[in-house]
């Protein structure tokens, strides 16, 4: 954007500012939007599997709806606890925010970078790490027992949950070849634009392995433990009120959202999809936003019905399934990611390689001999080990016997 | 080893799941609990000393009040307490619309039970609100013959205010055909859900000695393993008339009341059907018109009559002195005596367990407290 600026005639120094702040703008102004959207996008669905309408009053179907809770949020009185620590206090939901708005700076609309970072996975997860110190400030800071308590328990899901997290990214980094977001989106551009990594059997199970470690991350049913409202009231939130609350909850579905356009753009190929490449051009990047939106949107609503679904776990429940499900399949599926590369893109990644043994019978990408053996091989190591896992975890499903014996009944038994 | 402090939370009287003004005075160490020690009282209106002064038919409404929830449940038993100790002859007709109402209110007393347990654990809203959509159409018909959709202030001594009509029979019927879609859809919801076996199976166990030992009665007793229901222990009413069966639970845990409630939720069900298939035509009254109801007087001395009400054994003992009013009126609340066993249910399982087997109990505050 600050070349095309130069070449208008702005000075270079200017060009780069004026690109700057019209990128700034776009990042906070889509995020916001995007999670006043996301609000009523979820309020909406989930009435409907609910049997009630949900907002439908303020503007078309209840579209205006998140503005007036936002009206609503900043007239309302800010009340700080007594005795507090009002500095933490207050920098609590501000570092939660910002954490959240950075990882918005490397995340691609459609095709669209703010900015190509060359470790752009590594930034995503660093700004998700940083929840942990906003949750923890807002929990120590605000001098209350749930308060406290849901700060632990939100440390506690982060930490053992950032793990599985950036282990399932590492599949992908090996498949491309590279930790920028650009770069995995391009990967994924073979087949008419569904070479998707979500169609091979290793980005399958990073798929359900990455978003099920996200919901944990962005605090979504079934591990929205450290703001159980059942048990802990709202868990680090519950001292905050007014437009610190806000900036809770914005902060939370803009992570949500953020979570979804990553997992989007690792797995579900970004912007690409049929049709993007022969537009081309302007009308190309808009399609692919398009798809973008509608992949992103799409790993939301399952956000959705699985919290209009299932209860939550418990915290240690929550710990023993990341360290005892999650890190062995997504070791497993590292292990089956290194047999896909070596399998098709030996010759290309490892050309010392190809020196010893000599190149392999075609150096062609899609090669489909060498794709049916690594899908075969891959498949047979996820499918084994998650059927192992499956068993090993003894879950013991059969029902509970409940007689309903009528002789029982005629009295104490 | 750490050395870890115990902390001491406060979990209510303002708590989104402690089911109305409860407290729960916890010793946590960390999310385990060490102790629990339940605090109430908040709700305290006077219930019983208003007994003995107002006359026997102020009392009903009174009596509506105290499990919110299930108010023809309420008055069904008192109702029967009075009519023991006044001798009163109930026509069979008016016994058919209680034990249908009772039913009814069995029904929508577990469906939004259930809702709540499962919103206590985390399942955001949707059992419960599909239990209160069954509940409302039921409290329609509640409204329908009453007048009021909770407080329904329906009995009177020796039968029912207002005897149902054609209208309500084919409305009850054209309800009664989506209740098995409703048992369906809940349990197709949740039974076999990964997590809710995971959170409620040897959760808050309940052995049966323990149980007993409590006086523990309803479905907590009976996911206990215990097969006691009233309506088959002392048949009341006319429910030795219906085939209906005992639903038990093995383990005594939060996953066995569950299961308990939904197959009674069934039995209801079916009872209803059988209900509605011998019940009398409208000659025989709804009401036993001898009765004086404004200026009832019992003779000298006591009486209890219980029934089984949808969260245990619901029993009123009115002693009288041959005045208009009892001399001394005691309700058996199954809250309240159901709720004396939750610390020992509780300790040593953690903080979101707790809320989940407070859940399970199913307690309405205003029995609690009266």
């Amino acid at each position: 954007m600050a070349d095309a600026l130069t070449q208008l005639g702005f000075a270079s120094w200017l060009s780069v500012l004026i690109a700057s702040i019209i990128k700034v703008t776009l990042i906070l102004v889509g995020g916001s939007v995007g999670m006043m959207f996301l609000t009523w996008y979820e309020r909406r669905s989930i009435s409907y599997m609910q049997d009630r309408r949900g907002p439908n009053r303020v503007g078309p179907q209840g579209l205006l709806q998140p503005i007036s809770e936002a009206i609503k949020t900043m007239t309302k009185e800010d009340a700080t606890p007594r005795d507090a620590d009002k500095i933490v206090h207050f920098l609590a939901p501000v570092v939660m925010l910002g954490a959240t708005v950075l990882s918005f700076a490397v995340i691609p609309w459609g095709r669209m970078f703010p900015v190509d970072l060359n470790a752009a996975v590594l930034f995503v997860i660093a700004t998700g790490g940083l929840h942990s110190i906003g949750m923890m400030m807002a929990g120590w800071g605000s001098n209350n027992k749930f308060a406290l308590l849901g700060g632990m328990r939100g440390v506690a899901q982060l930490i053992s949950y950032e793990i599985p997290q950036v282990m399932a990214i590492i599949p992908v980094v090996l498949m491309t070849g590279s930790m920028s977001l650009q770069k995995i989106v391009e990967a994924q551009n073979d087949f008419a634009g569904l070479g998707w990594y979500v169609f091979s059997p290793v980005g399958l199970l990073g798929f359900a392995l990455f978003f099920t470690a996200s919901l944990a991350e962005g605090e979504r049913t079934p591990f929205d433990i450290p703001e159980a409202d059942s048990e802990i009231i709202a868990g680090y939130m519950t001292e905050y009120s007014g437009m610190k609350f806000a900036v809770f909850y914005l902060s939370n579905y803009m992570s949500n959202l953020a979570v979804c356009f990553i997992t989007a753009t690792l797995y579900l190929g970004g912007g690409n999809g049929p049709g993007v490449d022969a537009l081309g051009g302007i009308a190309g990047g808009l399609l692919s936003l398009i798809y973008f939106l509608l992949k992103s949107f799409a790993l939301f609503f399952v956000m959705v019905l699985i919290r209009a679904t299932v209860p939550r776990l418990r915290v240690d429940q929550l710990m023993s399934f990341a360290w005892k499900f999650l890190l062995p399949l997504v070791l497993v599926n590292i292990l089956s990611a290194s047999f896909w590369v070596a399998l098709l893109r030996w010759d290309q990644q490892w050309p010392k390689l190809t020196e010893w043994f000599g190149a392999p019978s075609t150096a062609d990408a899609t090669n489909w001999g060498r794709l049916a053996i690594a899908i075969v091989l891959t498949l047979l190591i996820n499918a084994g080990a998650v059927a192992l896992i499956m068993r090993l975890t003894n879950r013991n499903v059969q029902k509970h016997l409940y007689t309903t014996d009528e002789e029982l009944a005629l009295g104490l038994s | 080893m750490l050395k870890t402090e115990e902390l001491q939370i406060n979990i209510g009287p303002q708590h989104p799941s402690t089911h109305g003004v409860f407290r729960m005075l916890v010793t946590v160490d960390g999310e385990t609990l060490v102790d629990l020690k339940p605090v109430f009282g908040y709700l305290h209106r006077n219930h019983e000393q208003l007994g003995e002064v107002n006359t026997y038919l102020q009392n009903m409404p009174f009596t509506d009040r105290l499990d919110y929830f299930n108010s023809m449940v309420n008055n069904h038993a008192y109702a029967r307490t009075v009519e023991t100790l006044a001798g009163v002859e109930v026509p069979e007709r008016a016994q058919y619309i209680r034990v249908i109402m009772d039913e009814l209110s069995r029904i929508l007393n577990h469906a939004t039970a259930m809702g709540f347990m499962l919103g206590d654990m985390g399942a955001w809203q949707t059992a419960l609100l599909w239990g209160m959509r069954e509940r409302e159409k039921i409290l329609d018909m509640f409204e329908y013959v009453s007048g009021a959709r909770m407080m329904c202030n329906y009995c009177r001594f020796g039968g029912v205010v207002r005897d149902i009509d054609d209208w309500f029979i084919t409305e009850l019927k054209k309800l009664m055909q989506g209740l098995p879609h409703y048992f369906d859809d809940f349990e197709g919801l949740l039974l076999n859900s990964e997590i809710l076996l995971a959170r409620a199976r040897n959760i808050g166990v309940l052995p049966k000695e323990l149980a007993l030992a409590y006086s523990v009665t309803g479905p907590v007793l009976r996911g206990s393993g215990v097969a006691y229901d009233i309506r088959k222990a002392e048949p009341y009413a006319v429910y030795d008339r219906f085939k209906f069966k005992v639903p038990v639970g093995t383990v005594g845990d939060v996953y066995d009341r569950f299961l308990v409630r939904i197959a009674e939720m069934r039995e209801s069900y079916k009872i209803l059907e059988q209900a509605l298939e011998q019940l009398p035509d409208a000659t025989g009254g709804f009401i036993n018109p001898k009765v004086k109801q404004q200026s009832l007087k019992a003779p000298a001395g006591e009486a209890y009559a219980r029934v089984e009400s949808p969260k245990g054994e619901l029993g009123f003992y009115v002693v009288s002195d041959g005045t208009g009013s009892a001399y001394r009126y005691k309700v058996r609340a199954p809250s309240f005596i159901n709720l004396s066993a939750l610390a020992d249910m509780c300790k040593g399982y953690t903080i979101a367990d707790v809320v989940v087997i407070l859940g399970s109990i199913d307690i309405v505050m205003g029995e609690v407290d009266r």
